[in-house]
């Protein structure tokens, strides 16, 4: 029933594919990180202003659906703004603005999860805040917020499929394409599948060890 | 070091003032915690504050350093001014680092300790030191070693807050705030998180410190502590000064009505013991 020879004879595709995949999965976590740190120390902080914008850009990018955003980016924000912007830029302020207004609230639940008391005991020996936050908080909030981040780092790979829409030649872009070659999508989809459980399976394992070790780390 | 160093001399009650609050006024919303408090502790001094759950002796303390922030009075540390705002609103205005900096020259330590619990003992004790006066780091060790080995914990320096005991943790914890050589340690209610056992550690530990002429402000319910160890025992009500003097005098002659009947209820539980003791003495226990 299955056709094997479809998904050896096109196997270079798919590799680069998975290599776009890859390529967008990684920087978009590192701008995305760059982004929920920033966004979820504004909301971190006492000026109320700064907290009500770093709220908006959450519930923004998190009530939008992905696939919208990556569109609007693409097609409706370059007439607005006058520029050209590449389907690849599109692709990467699509995914990392919205996977770090998810890092912004796991990083603001983690810091708002640490004991008040570690605050008034930094505060005591004369921390200023930048200190605190270095010394004291950040680092019992990160050990708390590894299973969270891991999470939704994973499904940012498997978000990066909707890159296709936008004609990123990415994983899922490539099996659509072999597909409408070969006329076989069950097998390069399939194949697709296998490829993200393989890549998944054991980053989700190394997550929950993580997460074992840094809880008892406490 | 310099303030474990003058081990036996007597301190010298009658000194400069180290501490001095000016009708500190506390509100948390609507609700009005502190109505105006006067305090002034001097050099070498032991005030001992007490008073009926609510009654804002935590809330005074945590005026103290500005973990709480009064709506309005005025604080002076080692004649340095922490905080000034008058009730309209007037006063000066000390920039942040200031405050940091000012803040340091007291000690706190809590109920609940509050280690840190991703540093090992000495980590806890070094913080300080290291990060915020900037000290090298093996003086800062040295001086940290020394601490923990007078706190009696020098066979736990590497150990987690989690590996230590209540009690080692609170010692640990008087450790960390000595180790900025504060001009006055604040404890808040420092053995009400203990197991009875581990009490006596504590208190130990603490009258070591005023033995050896450390200015102390503590809140505790440990009235036998207040009345062996403290020069003054103050007594808060409703955010107020009610009555103030010499342990012997407040614990045994109370004149306050409200602070009798505080102060009798202590009186109460000893007396429901007495019997047992009495029998005890007598050998009659089974």
């Amino acid at each position: 029933m299955f056709d094997y020879t479809v998904i050896t004879n096109n196997i270079g595709l798919l590799w680069q594919g998975l290599l776009m995949t890859l390529y967008f999965t990684v920087i978009t976590i590192g701008a995305g990180m760059l982004i929920g740190l920033f966004i979820g120390l504004i909301q971190l902080s006492t000026f109320k202003p700064l907290v009500i914008l770093g709220q908006i850009y959450v519930e923004f990018f998190r009530n939008i659906p992905l696939l919208v955003t990556l569109l609007w980016v693409y097609y409706a924000f370059p007439i607005f703004a006058g520029i050209n912007v590449t389907k690849f830029w599109a692709g990467f302020i699509g995914l990392s603005c919205y996977v770090g207004s998810f890092y912004a609230e796991i990083l603001r639940a983690g810091v708002q999860s640490v004991d008040p008391g570690q605050i008034d005991a930094a505060t005591a020996i004369g921390m200023s805040y930048g200190q605190r936050m270095r010394r004291i908080i950040l680092p019992q909030a990160f050990r708390k917020m590894i299973p969270p981040l891991a999470g939704q780092s994973i499904i940012q790979m498997k978000n990066t499929t909707l890159l296709s829409m936008i004609t990123v030649p990415d994983l899922l872009y490539q099996a659509s394409y072999i597909s409408s070659f070969t006329y076989r999508p069950m097998e390069v989809y399939t194949a697709v599948g296998v490829i993200f459980l393989i890549i998944l399976v054991p980053l989700t394992l190394l997550s929950r060890k993580l997460e074992k070790s840094g809880a008892s780390a406490r | 070091m310099s303030t474990i160093q003058t081990n036996n001399a007597v301190p010298d009650k009658s000194g400069k003032p180290v501490l001095r609050l000016d009708r500190i006024c506390l509100k948390f919303g609507d609700k009005r915690v502190l109505n105006g408090i006067d305090l002034s502790v001097v050099e070498g001094e032991v005030v001992v504050l007490i008073g009926a759950s609510g009654s804002g002796k935590t809330s005074l303390l945590r005026c103290i350093n500005l973990l709480n922030v009064p709506s309005s009075g005025s604080i002076v540390i080692d004649e340095e001014t922490l905080f000034d705002r008058q009730v309209d609103g007037k006063g000066a205005q000390i920039p942040v680092p200031e405050v940091n900096r000012i803040r340091s020259k007291t000690g706190m330590v809590f109920q609940q300790f509050n280690l840190f619990p991703h540093m090992t003992a000495l980590e806890n004790v070094m913080e300080g030191p290291v990060i915020v006066k900037r000290e090298p780091k093996e003086q800062a060790r040295q001086k940290a070693l020394q601490l923990l080995d007078l706190m009696g914990l020098a066979q736990h320096v590497e150990k987690y807050p989690r590996q230590l005991s209540g009690g080692q943790q609170q010692r640990v914890a008087i450790a960390r705030a000595m180790a900025m050589q504060p001009k006055v340690m604040l404890f808040d209610e420092p053995t009400s998180a203990l197991d009875p056992e581990l009490v006596g550690e504590v208190m130990k530990a603490m009258v070591e410190l005023a033995k050896s002429g450390m200015t102390m402000v503590i809140v505790t319910h440990e009235l036998g502590f207040a009345f062996e160890v403290a020069d003054r025992v103050v007594f808060l009500d409703q955010g107020l000064v009610a009555e103030q003097g010499p342990p012997a005098r407040i614990l045994l002659h109370p004149e306050h009505p409200r602070l009798k009947t505080f102060v009798g209820r202590f009186h109460e539980s000893a007396d429901l013991l007495r019997p047992f003791l009495e029998a005890r003495e007598a050998g009659k226990t089974c």
